[in-house]
């Protein structure tokens, strides 16, 4: 806890790790005592990569996710994004960093069902006080093949096109980072592949960094880093994995 | 944040129906009681019937040039009874849209949270929130407004020619009253939306990925500290509501309840659990399953049963503390009456020297009534009086004065009675400054002070020729008649025209208070009957309908219709008890206080309990908590009930 943003002077800013957790423990507590969801995990993630993070249920992987994505505070350790250390943020200041610096996909599609595909893609920037520019949301409509469905709802599209239009939102802002948490796991095998090549071209071509927490080895494949999680701590990785050699990783860790 | 809350209110019309009726029906009434007020205002009696005064002036204030209208044709009763409708109504205006508001957080949180997660900041939400409010306000409001402009001649045609405006009254120029009752409603709207929209923005980004959106469970201690501030201040209400208070003792007792539900209300989520657990036990003892999850339903939600139970409680507070506070009041001033008359024949509409000259009659005490204009530092007023000769008045009332002395009620000099002499510090020797109707000018001296006696004695009292003087044209309303010594007063009675025993007459005058009582109570309880009639079956709507998931995952795990239509049943049963108890407890405090109020000093008062009115508010609370509860259930359990059977097809 006593490490701050100025821990990190040697770090030049364009070689700096995306994000960096550092020593980062969770501690839930219950009636029956405390439950360690995380136990000390330090990783850096390059700007740039596109890192999977695997692991049995009750790994922590989710929990490395929130904390990473400050939308829960660790027990102990630091996590900095972008050169910014997210301890002892405000609240306001973390949402200002999120909506600028941070994307979002989750499983469940979380758009707004009351608004257009246009309007939910343009919310983060409204939410910004910036006005959207109609060219900047048909672009990235665009980029993930939904130009016909702009002026749909949520409930008139498929899970796939869903999962695309949430994809579109966390686009829009230009994130640094990409937090994805079981992006796949309600979609059939086309629709995934459709989000896992948009998350792939997001770090290919943008330059984007992409945490993706899945149980998918075919998924994970498409990382070129898949990071393995076990009783909250890293058991190890795996580079280039093709999706049987990540499948056989994980069946050993669960052994 | 405005945009979204437009489409927001829009996706979410279910939620917000209520509060859309509840506000326009309160705007209505709030509009309605604006437009009349306007007519009243409006109104110009008979130019002639007034008298211009100075007022002395003091305390800093300059004496001032008043006009004080004399005639009869007031319609200041009617101001007085559609202020308080007004009030009434924007006071239960902000409970309902709290309630409502407070529901549609709750049932919102994983949206809330997406928003949040996708940059939306806390004080973005709460302007969110406080946006749907003012899209639901201003259209409920303008609807409201609209409406009651098309109400106004109904009621203006309802009210002239009553005994609250003994006039004709015509609409005004509807422009500035409506726009008051607009704004009140936004106003209002937003009141009662601010708690919301402030839990609202703390409602963390980490919610949009938590399946549940249970209710945390703890209520903060702000709401906590302000239910005790609350109960504190009503406490010192009620002590209030005490013998020396007087008059003051009604108001009291109708407008303490109103603290009280308020505190009640913001502690409800610790009270309704523990009261909900009591009532459950018998329920639980004689059903097999459902009473015991009506009792964990009520128990382990106690948000939400507090917002149930909030309006049930409010208007069976408030109904049942005013129905009992008038009943007792019109006891007391039954046994004022019958205490206050000592001669036991009345004679109304006689002529005084025939009834004196009838074979029998010992005196006659026959009051001319008189009205004056009493200046005050700040104001001047019209008041009642009444001329007397006290040698006789003194032997045909109870009138045995509590300072000064009677027999000096001579020349320019007055009685008044106890009440207005505490009310207006007024002491014996001290001068009064009046006009006469006849636009003199005298200053009476106080001699004496006398007990009150409503119905009897009005407030002043003067001599007989100082009255007549001013006066001429003045006859007795009504006279005393003592009977010779040996004469029976049953058989006077035949021989005199137009008398009747005391007893009738005094039964007579208490049967008109009722009356009176009565006209008050409907035009004051109605409107806020019918408000929390939809505010009741507003929040038991939106809560039943939000249980949809529940109760699909109850039937698919074997519950049969009727188990979920048994366990709505006992549970909206369950919280309705628990609001009538509380109510109930309300109205027995006030009650019990306001009778001892009413009472002291004055022996064998009467007790006149309105159990049918009493026991019909809570069975209509009752009966609208269950069937607005079960209604929707039913609706749900059909529409669940072909998706099940759809789903074991695949």
């Amino acid at each position: 806890m006593t490490a701050t943003a100025p821990s990190y002077p040697s770090v030049v800013p364009d070689a700096a790790p995306a994000l960096v957790l550092d020593g980062i423990t969770k501690t839930y507590r219950s009636k029956a005592g405390g439950v360690d969801a995380l136990r000390g995990v330090t990783y850096h993630f390059p700007r740039g990569s596109f890192t999977a993070v695997m692991g049995p249920s009750g790994s922590g992987k989710s929990t490395l996710l929130q904390c990473a994505a400050g939308l829960d505070q660790p027990t102990t350790g630091v996590v900095v994004l972008g050169g910014v250390n997210l301890h002892g943020l405000s609240e306001v200041a973390l949402t200002k960093l999120r909506r600028e610096e941070m994307g979002f996909v989750f499983q469940a599609y979380n758009l707004l069902p009351s608004l257009t595909v246009y309007d939910n893609v343009a919310l983060p920037l409204r939410l910004t006080g910036k006005r959207p520019h109609r060219n900047d949301i048909l672009g990235v409509l665009e980029q993930v093949g939904l130009s016909d469905k702009v002026k749909r709802r949520p409930a008139e599209l498929s899970g796939g096109q869903q999962q695309r239009v949430a994809i579109a939102r966390a686009l829009i802002t230009k994130p640094s980072v990409f937090f994805a948490d079981e992006p796949t796991g309600a979609l059939d095998s086309n629709s995934s592949r459709q989000v896992l090549t948009l998350l792939r071209e997001a770090t290919d071509r943008a330059g984007q960094t992409v945490v993706m927490v899945t149980h998918d080895p075919v998924a994970a494949a498409y990382a070129e880093r898949v990071v393995f999680l076990s009783d909250g701590l890293i058991a190890g990785h795996l580079d280039r994995g093709t999706p049987g050699q990540i499948a056989a990783a994980m069946s050993d860790l669960e052994r | 944040m405005f945009f979204l809350s437009r489409q927001t209110v829009g996706r979410h019309r279910h939620l917000y129906a209520g509060s859309f009726v509840a506000l326009a029906v309160g705007v209505f009434l709030l509009g309605l009681a604006a437009t009349a007020t306007a007519a009243t205002i409006a109104y110009r009696g008979p130019s002639a019937g007034s008298i211009a005064v100075t007022t002395l002036g003091g305390d800093g204030m300059g004496p001032q040039r008043v006009s004080v209208s004399t005639s009869d044709q007031d319609v200041s009763g009617l101001q007085t009874v559609l202020s308080m409708v007004g009030a009434i109504s924007g006071f239960i205006t902000i409970f309902v849209i709290a309630s409502t508001f407070a529901f549609a957080v709750a049932s919102r949180r994983r949206e809330l949270g997406l928003l949040r997660l996708i940059g939306a900041t806390p004080g973005q939400i709460r302007r969110m929130i406080l946006g749907e409010a003012l899209v639901v306000a201003l259209g409920a409001s303008i609807t409201g407004a609209v409406l009651a402009q098309l109400a106004t001649p109904l009621l203006l045609a309802k009210a002239s020619y009553t005994e609250l405006a003994p006039v004709k009254l015509e609409p005004a120029s509807p422009w500035v009253p409506l726009s008051i009752a607009v704004g009140i409603g936004l106003l209002v709207a937003l009141l009662g939306a601010r708690a919301a929209a402030r839990r609202a923005g703390k409602v963390g980004a980490i919610d949009a990925l938590r399946e549940a959106s249970l209710e945390p469970p703890r209520i903060g201690p702000v709401r906590v500290v302000f239910g005790l501030l609350f109960m504190a201040g009503s406490i010192v209400l009620l002590t209030l509501i005490k013998p020396s208070s007087g008059e003051a003792a009604v108001p009291l007792a109708m407008f303490t309840p109103m603290l009280l539900v308020i505190s009640l209300t913001l502690l409800a989520p610790l009270i309704v659990p523990v009261l909900g657990r009591l009532w459950a036990a018998p329920l639980v003892a004689w059903t097999s399953v459902s009473g015991r999850l009506a009792r964990s339903n009520v128990v382990a939600a106690p948000r939400r049963s507090a917002s149930l139970a909030a309006p049930i409680l409010t208007i069976s507070a408030i109904a049942g503390s005013m129905v009992l506070s008038l009943s007792f009041a019109a006891d007391s001033a039954a046994a004022t009456l019958r205490d206050g008359m000592l001669a036991p024949i009345v004679v109304t509409g006689g002529d005084q020297a025939k009834v004196a000259a009838t074979p029998g009659v010992a005196a006659v005490d026959a009051g001319l009534p008189v009205q004056f204009v009493r200046v005050s530092a700040d104001y001047a007023q019209l008041e009642d009086a009444e001329g007397i000769d006290p040698a006789v008045a003194s032997r045909t009332r109870r009138m045995t004065p509590v300072a000064g002395d009677l027999t000096a009620l001579t020349g320019n000099t007055v009685a008044v009675s106890k009440e207005m002499s505490g009310f207006e510090h007024y002491r014996l020797g001290d001068e009064v400054p009046v006009t006469f109707l006849d636009r003199t000018t005298a200053k009476l001296k106080i001699v004496a002070i006398v007990p009150d006696a409503f119905g009897i004695n009005p407030s002043f009292l003067l001599p007989l020729e100082l009255a007549r003087a001013h006066a001429p044209a003045a006859k007795p309303e009504r006279m005393f008649v003592l009977p010779a010594t040996g004469t029976d007063p049953a058989e006077l009675v035949q021989r005199i025209e137009g008398a009747v025993p005391a007893v009738a007459w005094d039964a007579e005058q208490t049967a008109g208070v009722r009356k009176g009582n009565q006209l008050g109570l409907i035009l004051l309880l109605g409107p806020a009957a019918l408000y929390s009639a939809i505010a009741i079956a507003n929040t038991l709507l939106m809560g039943s309908l939000q249980r949809r998931q529940e109760f699909v995952t109850s039937r698919l795990l074997g519950a049969t219709p009727n188990q979920i239509r048994r366990m709505v049943l006992w549970e909206s049963s369950l919280v309705g008890m628990v609001a009538l108890s509380l109510g109930t407890a309300i109205t027995v405090t006030v009650g019990v206080l306001i009778r001892h109020a009413m009472t002291a000093g004055v022996p064998d008062v009467p007790v006149t309990v309105p159990w049918g009115i009493l026991l019909g508010i809570a069975g209509l609370c009752l009966t609208l908590a269950v069937g607005s509860a079960l209604a929707p259930t039913a609706y749900i359990l059909r529409v669940v009930g072909r998706e099940t059977m759809v789903h074991q097809r695949q």
